[in-house]
């Protein structure tokens, strides 16, 4: 978030779910605010038997787009070769330099299933459950969600309230 | 009542291309059983466009417009109020002052005032507005710009303070904070 200090024109990309808090607060900071619902996309795929595969499609940026992408805790959400396409594809819409936020809610909170994080003021996020997405939580530690994220390489990490971790990658 | 309600139906269509003035093109393709598909809602002073109506071309109007058949083109109703409703299907440049979503949407949205976006919508394009809301559950692919008033900034980055990890799960934590760990 330190990157949208007085750069209005930087792009950056909710991969959600989507809320409306956090698409106000990212458009009070920046131009134009890019969201893409992967949650909900994963939900309907999983929901119709299809394969993972046919969500990545949705990503379909220019290369090298954006100064941000926020993908909460949609890694832990997917098996082990949906996340390697989800790394591939953000790893490929960052520009050099550009930063990746993912979470890892812990055991008990992701127990309690799908929320959307609600960005708040002085970067306070809440919890919000989305009670129609039913997705799997695979409960990946910390090491292998960081181990999982190359190409993109770990920037610095933050211990939140109640065992969450936040990670923030960066693109070189 | 057979014949009543025919007439209805012609007095409404004809309203709705006195006062809407759609620019419907040669292409324009109409499919229309016993029920009025184009009527002026009475109540609510607006003009519907029934689910088994199809309209490929321009609408350009001067009332409120609620969709719920398919249109493909650009809509143009600029001090009104658009509804795109649950079993409506538009794919269309839009300008009007608010924009109501709830069925599918593809195009993009340049609205003067408020745009919602419901949990039954389905929606991929861009918005350009004053102000938006979105229901939880909507599925969403998009651009957002929402106006600013000429003088207005964006808003700063300040960084927070961290504070004790010791609330309910759904109490805030806070991202980014001073008392984080560089790895």
């Amino acid at each position: 978030m330190d990157g949208l200090d007085g750069r209005p024109s930087a792009q950056v990309l909710d991969l959600g779910p989507v809320c409306q808090e956090n698409i106000r607060f990212l458009a009070r900071r920046v131009k134009r605010v890019y969201v893409c619902d992967m949650f909900i996309r994963l939900d309907r795929c999983l929901g119709k038997g299809d394969s993972v595969d046919r969500i990545w499609h949705e990503l379909d940026y220019p290369p090298e787009s954006f100064d941000g992408i926020l993908i909460w805790e949609l890694a832990d959400r997917l098996e082990d070769g949906g996340v390697r396409s989800l790394v591939d594809r953000c790893h490929a819409l960052l520009k050099p330099g550009g930063m990746a936020v993912v979470l890892v809610l812990g055991e008990q909170v992701a127990r309690l299933g799908a929320n959307s994080f609600v960005l708040g003021q002085n970067f306070g996020v809440r919890l919000r459950p989305q009670p129609h997405l039913n997705l799997p939580i695979r409960g990946r530690q910390n090491r292998d969600i960081l181990a999982m994220m190359t190409p993109l390489k770990p920037a610095k990490s933050f211990i939140c309230r109640l065992g969450f971790m936040e990670f923030l990658f960066t693109r070189d | 009542m057979k014949e009543q309600h025919s007439n209805l139906m012609k007095k409404s269509i004809l309203n709705f291309f006195k006062k809407g003035v759609p620019m419907l093109k040669k292409d324009k393709k109409v499919d229309m059983d016993n029920k009025p598909s184009i009527i002026k809602d009475p109540v609510e002073g607006r003009t519907i466009i029934g689910e088994k109506i199809a309209i490929d071309g321009a609408i350009r109007g001067r009332e409120d417009l609620f969709i719920e058949g398919s249109v493909k083109g650009r809509i143009e109703v600029e001090a009104h109020h658009l509804t795109v409703g649950t079993r409506g299907q538009v794919e269309a440049e839009i300008q009007a002052a608010n924009v109501t979503i709830s069925g599918r949407l593809v195009g993009n949205i340049n609205a003067t005032g408020r745009v919602k976006i419901t949990k039954e919508a389905d929606f991929n394009g861009e918005i350009k507005s004053k102000s938006i809301s979105v229901e939880d559950g909507a599925y969403l692919k998009a651009v957002i710009e929402l106006t600013r008033k000429p003088d207005q900034k964006p808003v700063p980055v300040v960084k927070p303070e961290e504070k004790p990890a010791s609330e309910p799960v759904k109490e805030s934590f806070t991202m980014a904070g001073k008392s984080s760990k560089g790895n």
